[in-house]
């Protein structure tokens, strides 16, 4: 009798996520398979697939100076853009952790440059203000300065505006920093003060230590997102110049729908995964060094 | 009363009959191009709606590099428009595949009536003994000229057999006498610095079969790319930093063209492009279109006839005689071709042809003008670009030739060898 009940319960449990499981296991770990077989083949989609063996990863880590300089760069942006964009969303959700009047309204217009995030109208907005005639350089002049510098298309440069614009669109990690600065208990800072601490301590013994759960959850998803980066490059700088911001996804994307590689193109998105994969581990590990759960006795 | 109701019903019968005698039909028309093209298109497709209530078309357009993206994607679900603007470089890989329908039944049952329209012309679009598209234009290549700046530097504009030599003294004396750019950005274009380069000399850059370079020696490459440098440290063409971040070398948008904007007095554009140019520039602004510069006065021009794009039918089409119907009101509609004012390159069927040249606008007849200089003056035309010409422009010859030795990174020496290297490799298929 139990039995049957169970059973019954399993099966309405399979029916409430039928419609989920349909469409992750038709839309999303079939076409994930199929571009591990395709990593494989040589195939330019008016053809069929080719088996091409590891040709495509031989040419991919042997004989394409491009493939390195694109996953250079994707890395030297990630490993900018996610402090610096942490560091924003963390500094800035402590200013609107105090209770003053108006500060919902601060927090919606901070938000606001996630919500248009990727969209190709801030990257467009983007171009004008880095452009040669466009606002920085204007104001530049205003300064008194040269203001002539061609920012998009200067090899120094050009990476800097899409860091820029990543370390404005800090809403997300904001709003998670400021739930965790929340559930830190108001006594730690009041014993804190009462022992004469200043706030610089106390951000650094117990603000800090009590987030490390939240700046983990954060970094990991910022990392990711970062090593992912698509948008920007495409609209702001396309790519260029000299492959400076032709970051990973760009450059997939290109092999894959612009000179039709798909074989090459799946290969380079299996690289991606299994590095994004890796790295997120390294992260995963080192956390029980410095992540700090208040369940865990100190 | 009866019968009147009766004689009511009798005539909304053979009313509705007469609605649904013509058949419903539903076609889906793609291109490629710039706002200009788009609008004009959309102003025919509803000319043709107009005049054929019984069908109702859908469109999609997008620019050169997205359309393809689309195209292809669409190849692979089976969901291909029913008419589709082709390419000289891509037609015959997708005639290859089977995805392109012959058009030879519709002209043969005159559903496409190809009267007016030379052979050489009928020829591009033929590949295994039958037709798969029909060219919408003849263009070529060519130098677009201010005559203001020219006029205001007091500079005699180049003549039709003028060289890269003069191109190169022409941009410095309109630099030193007007402080302009003598030449826009984006020379050094695979277009320009190779393709027309190496057919002055009266080669290719492919073999016939697509398997190899043809050309032997890289000095001619070599060459432009030192009088582009050269040009470029005088101040006498945009750095390519300038062209990407002002020019809108990176987005392709031409309002921000140099010879638009009056920075620049020379600009390399097919033939086709000068109205959208000109129009950019607005009005009260004098331009002349010449040849492309050759390598010796009198000598074989850099210039080729190029079909500037062609309709097929695609073989996964539903409505094919349908289809063929539309491209022949293209083709041999004088009203459409004025809408279309010739945009798409020179017009194709001879009384068209001869009707617009009457009253298309002088932006437009330079154009007309021009092509009919270059059917008696130009180089054979070369074949269709191999399959491997897409992957070779943009992996080898965009961040090699045009980013890497324009930033200074390598000499042009260096650069012409990697490419022979890596484009022979890609040729070779490993």
């Amino acid at each position: 009798m139990a039995n049957v009940r169970r059973r019954k319960d399993e099966a309405a449990g399979y029916l409430f996520i039928g419609p989920w499981l349909f469409g992750f296991l038709v839309l999303t770990l079939l076409p994930i398979l199929a571009s591990l077989w395709l990593s494989f083949t040589d195939y330019d989609i008016l053809s069929p697939p080719r088996w091409a063996g590891l040709k495509n990863f031989g040419t991919m880590f042997l004989a394409d100076p491009r493939y390195w300089r694109s996953a250079a760069a994707t890395l030297y942006y990630a490993a900018c853009a996610v402090p610096l964009r942490l560091g924003v969303a963390l500094g800035v959700a402590m200013l609107l952790n105090k209770n003053r009047r108006g500060v919902a309204a601060f927090r919606a217009l901070y938000y606001a440059p996630s919500v248009v995030g990727d969209s190709i109208a801030v990257a467009v907005m983007w171009r004008q203000i880095f452009g040669g005639e466009g606002l920085l350089n204007s104001l530049l002049r205003l300064a008194g300065l040269p203001g002539k510098r061609l920012w998009l298309a200067d090899p120094r440069f050009a990476i800097w505006t899409l860091i820029l614009l990543a370390a404005w669109q800090f809403g997300s990690a904001m709003l998670i920093f400021l739930a965790g600065l929340k559930q830190i208990p108001g006594e730690l800072y009041e014993s804190a003060s009462i022992d004469g601490a200043g706030p610089a301590r106390k951000f650094l013994r117990i603000t800090l230590p009590m987030l490390t759960p939240i700046i983990f959850f954060n970094l990991v998803m910022q990392m990711i997102n970062g090593l992912i980066v698509f948008t920007p490059a495409l609209v702001i700088t396309d790519g260029k110049p000299l492959d400076t911001t032709n970051f990973y996804a760009l450059y997939l994307y290109r092999r894959a729908f612009e000179t039709f590689q798909m074989g090459y193109g799946s290969a380079m998105a299996w690289v991606l995964m299994a590095a994004v994969a890796l790295l997120s581990a390294l992260v995963f590990k080192s956390s029980s060094r410095w992540v700090f759960y208040e369940s865990e006795s100190a | 009363m009866n019968k009147r109701i009766a004689a009511i019903l009798f005539l909304a019968l053979a009313l509705s009959a007469g609605a649904f005698g013509q058949k419903k039909v539903d076609l889906k028309i793609a291109w490629w191009g710039s706002q200009v093209r788009h609008e004009a298109t959309i102003k025919v497709i509803e000319l043709y709606q107009r005049l054929n209530p019984n069908v109702s078309i859908t469109y999609e357009f997008a620019g050169f590099d997205d359309y393809w993206t689309k195209m292809t994607t669409m190849a692979a679900g089976g969901q291909l428009p029913d008419v589709m603007q082709q390419d000289y470089s891509r037609i015959a890989e997708w005639q290859k595949r089977g995805l392109l329908e012959p058009l030879d039944p519709f002209v043969a049952d005159r559903t496409l009536k190809l009267g007016g329209v030379a052979k050489p012309v009928l020829d591009s679009g033929t590949l295994d003994k039958k037709l798969y598209a029909l060219s919408l234009g003849s263009n070529s290549y060519c130098m677009m000229l201010d005559v203001d700046a020219f006029k205001k530097a007091g500079v005699p504009l180049p003549a039709q057999d003028w060289t890269w030599a003069d191109l190169e003294r022409i941009a410095m004396q309109l630099h030193a006498k007007l402080g302009i750019w003598g030449v826009g950005g984006g020379f050094e274009v695979d277009e320009l610095a190779w393709k027309a380069n190496y057919l002055g000399l009266g080669q290719t850059m492919y073999t016939p079969d697509g398997k190899a370079l043809a050309y032997k020696d890289d000095k001619a490459l070599v060459d432009f790319l030192h009088m582009m440098l050269r040009l470029v440290k005088a101040g006498a063409a945009p750095s390519y930093q300038e062209y990407l971040a002002n020019l809108g070398g990176a987005t392709g948008n031409v309002q921000l063209d140099a010879i638009v904007t009056g920075k620049s007095a020379i600009e390399a554009v097919w033939s086709n492009q000068v109205i959208t140019v000109a129009t950019a520039a607005g009005a009260g602004r004098n331009f002349a279109v010449v040849h492309l510069p050759r390598h010796k006065k009198g000598g074989m021009a850099s210039n080729f006839m190029k079909p500037s794009m062609f309709f097929s039918v695609t073989s996964q089409s539903k409505n094919k005689a349908e289809a063929a119907k539309f491209i022949d009101f293209w083709t041999n509609d004088v009203e459409a071709n004025k809408i279309l004012n010739a945009e798409r390159g020179v017009p194709v069927d001879a009384s068209v042809r001869a009707a617009l040249k009457e009253i298309v606008s002088p932006v437009v007849k330079l154009g007309f003008e021009y092509i009919d200089r270059v059917a008696k003056d130009a180089a054979p035309t070369p074949p269709p670009e191999p399959a491997g010409h897409a992957n070779i422009r943009q992996n080898v010859y965009v961040p090699i030739i045009r980013e890497q030795v324009f930033y200074g990174v390598i000499s042009p020496e260096e650069a012409a060898k990697q490419l022979r290297e890596k484009a022979a490799a890609i040729l070779a298929g490993k």
